[in-house]
């Protein structure tokens, strides 16, 4: 009888990338089902936009230099859904599909591609869209959290993704699986806090979609944040002071959670650099 | 315990490699067309690093030659027809053995430990040694035993006197909830076992201190300590700092397993040879469970005693699906340091696409050696051993946790063994260049 042979192990879980990719895809399906209702019709178009232009470059991008496909990881998808999430609902709809195409075409594939980009693709679009097209992307309020209620539905208008803080509730159940990074947001959200009830400014500044965005799925992005355990607790510091730094001086804790990632993201390969653990056992005595 | 048999049928044929542990081969006594007996001495060797070979079985020899292990090479066997005499030579026991006659008996009886180690030379390292340590870490392998536990702790005791060593430590797992209730119920020296957790810093040392008893049971977390991971079972049990490239017994610890204290008893109270093991067999089967089998009844009679195979067999694993073999001929025999086997159907047969690493630090949140694989692996990968080093790639153990848990599929386990290869022909080559100089 023939046996297959391999080497170990010969178990694995069954966790992939496209799981990984998918479920974070699902858990922000309630948000934009929030944000639809909220904000209508260019709500929609404009997240349809934003999938539609990433998954196009992606494919395209692969195609045209005869790599292997890669859409169906659900990467391209995930992140033109975060780049289409963070526009005012405002916009015209070919704002978010430019920014996708910018984000995986030249933030993640001109970088390497999957796991090899060094800022967060939604981030870097972000900040071009910003730059590039300042007046569009002034939201028409900037959302607070006046009362409970504002959790559950923002009445702001802000970005897309303050539409309901709530509605992210679904990353607790990644959190749990591991499927999502815990020590990140843990110290990201009480490192805000601390610094944010110490300077006085109140917390309903704060605690917007867009901040809890930042907080769950784009500090906790893989390869932007450090692997090391006492790194990744460092980098959620980090995140937080930089994200209070810009929010404090300029009245703006949305605008200051993206600047702030951004930053955080560059200094993420030297924290973990100098965060390297000892092993078990030490050294060769 | 119901699910634990004993392999009775006959075997067509037996394989009895004449290495059955990470030592010296024996040379064959024996010649083809001779008639041996249960519990003849098949292979004779000399050095440091021995365990002889005794017959399990009663029989012809039919040929001695290469032949299938399940370690994967072919080893130099002596296969014999089995046949149903019974008759076997003449077992001594000798019940009041003086301690250096306790280790040579444990010698003759050829008794290797679950890491390929002879028993005679790891309760003698020849360093002061304080306590001996049970691995009674692996669930199944426990429970097979307890139904003779009263002979394993005589037989642990008996190892005790053979190297003077004055403590004791049986480690089970906490959640083994049956080996404990098993071990409660147990009586040594007169005395009913103390059965202890390790918590925090309340390691072995701080219950011995407070008990008289010279043997204790403690609960130590959630781990299986496989083979590789001796260092990290004494320093979780022990509380003992292990520095890499050091053993157990340079921190005054010895390690020994539910299998070898079974075996010293039969050797010393009945003066039998070591001759039959409990394997586990899991997996595609009929009938999972454990079975008592004698050295060298192929792997196939092992089965088949098991049920058979359940569907199309895709692999067959010996020793566990996190660092096992997988064989690629269910000829090969059970041998000395055969625990379990683990058998996967053609579905069940991993075959994953390695993709890019998302840094997602599973592998380093499960690495029970603080290291960080990803990282180790991408520069073995490009081939800068240097880094490899200086991450740490040494202190591997390679227990394959990383590479299970790893999204990208990635093999990692075979990329830092890689670079460990490097690593330490890099200091060979500069040993030698010291040398010539």
């Amino acid at each position: 009888m023939a046996f297959m042979v391999s080497p170990p192990p010969h178990i694995k879980e069954g966790v992939s990338i496209k799981k990984l990719m998918w479920s974070r895809f699902i858990v922000l399906l309630p948000l934009c089902l929030a944000s639809i209702y909220l904000f209508g019709f260019p709500a929609l178009g404009n997240l349809v936009a934003g999938v539609l232009g990433a998954v196009f470059i992606e494919l395209a991008i692969q195609k045209a230099f005869k790599q292997k496909v890669t859409i169906g990881d659900g990467n391209a998808a995930y992140m033109g859904l975060l780049i289409a999430l963070m526009v005012p609902p405002s916009v015209p709809f070919w704002l978010p599909f430019i920014g996708a195409v910018f984000g995986i075409g030249v933030v993640k594939h001109a970088f390497g591609g999957l796991g090899s980009y060094m800022f967060h693709p939604a981030l870097a679009t972000w900040v071009f869209l910003k730059l590039s097209w300042a007046s569009l992307m002034v939201p028409t309020s900037v959302p607070q959290l006046g009362s409970l209620s504002d959790l559950i539905l923002e009445t702001g208008a802000g970005f897309i993704a303050d539409a309901s803080p709530i509605a992210m509730i679904g990353v607790l159940y990644l959190i749990a699986r591991r499927y999502i990074e815990w020590r990140i947001p843990l110290m990201y959200l009480l490192t805000t806090m601390v610094l944010v009830v110490l300077l006085g400014d109140p917390l309903s500044y704060v605690f917007t979609g867009s901040f809890l965005l930042g907080v769950f799925f784009i500090a906790t992005e893989t390869s932007t944040s450090p692997i090391t355990k006492n790194g990744r607790l460092v980098y959620g510091i980090a995140c937080g002071l930089l994200t209070v730094i810009y929010g404090y001086f300029t009245g703006n804790y949305i605008e200051g959670t993206f600047y702030g990632l951004l930053l955080a993201n560059a200094i993420a390969p030297m924290i973990e650099r100098s965060t390297v653990p000892k092993p078990f056992g030490g050294v060769e005595a | 315990m119901s699910d634990v048999s004993r392999l009775d049928k006959l075997p067509e044929k037996v394989i009895i490699p004449m290495r059955q542990h990470d030592g010296i081969a024996c040379a064959p006594l024996v010649k083809k067309g001779e008639e041996v007996l249960v519990g003849q001495k098949l292979g004779e060797c000399e050095g440091s690093d021995l365990a002889y070979v005794h017959s399990p079985f009663c029989g012809t020899v039919e040929s001695i030659g290469l032949m299938p292990n399940p370690t994967g090479k072919r080893i130099l066997s002596v296969v014999l027809t089995p046949s149903e005499c019974t008759q076997s030579v003449e077992f001594v026991p000798e019940k009041n053995a003086s301690p250096s006659r306790l280790i040579q008996i444990i010698k003759e009886a050829g008794i290797v430990e679950y890491y390929e180690k002879p028993t005679y030379l790891a309760l003698k390292p020849g360093k002061r040694i304080d306590t001996l340590l049970m691995n009674a870490t692996f669930p199944l392998i426990t429970r097979a035993y307890l139904n003779s536990l009263d002979k394993v702790l005589k037989g642990f005791s008996l190892m005790l006197d053979a190297s003077g060593i004055s403590r004791g430590v049986i480690v089970v797992r906490a959640d083994d909830k049956e080996s404990i209730k098993a071990f409660k119920g147990a009586v040594v020296d007169g005395k009913p076992l103390t059965i202890a957790p390790i918590i925090g810093k309340r390691h072995a040392d701080y219950y011995l201190e407070d008990l008289d008893d010279r043997i204790i049971v403690v609960a130590a977390g959630k781990i299986t300590y496989t083979p590789t991971m001796m260092n990290l079972l004494s320093a979780d049990v022990m509380g003992r700092k292990i520095s890499l490239g050091r053993e157990p017994s340079d921190v005054h610890v010895v390690v020994c397993g539910v299998k070898s204290a079974k075996a010293v008893y039969d050797a010393i109270y009945e003066g039998k040879p070591y001759l039959e093991n409990a394997v586990t067999v899991t997996g595609a089967v009929n009938k999972p469970g454990t079975v008592f089998v004698r050295f060298g009844t192929p792997i196939k009679d092992v089965i088949d005693a098991c049920g058979g195979y359940k569907g199309e067999p895709g692999k067959v694993i010996v020793n566990g699906s996190r660092v096992g073999v997988a064989i690629y001929t269910d000829e090969a025999p059970v041998v000395k340091n055969t625990t379990g086997i683990v058998v996967q159907t053609k579905a069940e047969v991993l075959q994953d696409d390695t993709t890019a690493c998302i840094h997602c630090a599973r592998c380093v949140d499960v690495c029970p050696m603080n290291l960080l694989p990803t990282r180790i692996a991408s520069y073995s990968d490009i081939g800068n051993y240097e880094e490899c080093g200086q991450l740490y790639a040494m202190n591997c153990i390679e227990c394959g946790a990383c590479a299970v848990v790893c999204p990208s599929k990635r093999h990692l386990v075979q990329l830092i063994k890689y670079s460990k290869l490097q690593i330490h022909n890099i200091y060979a080559a500069e040993a030698m260049g010291e040398a010539t100089k």
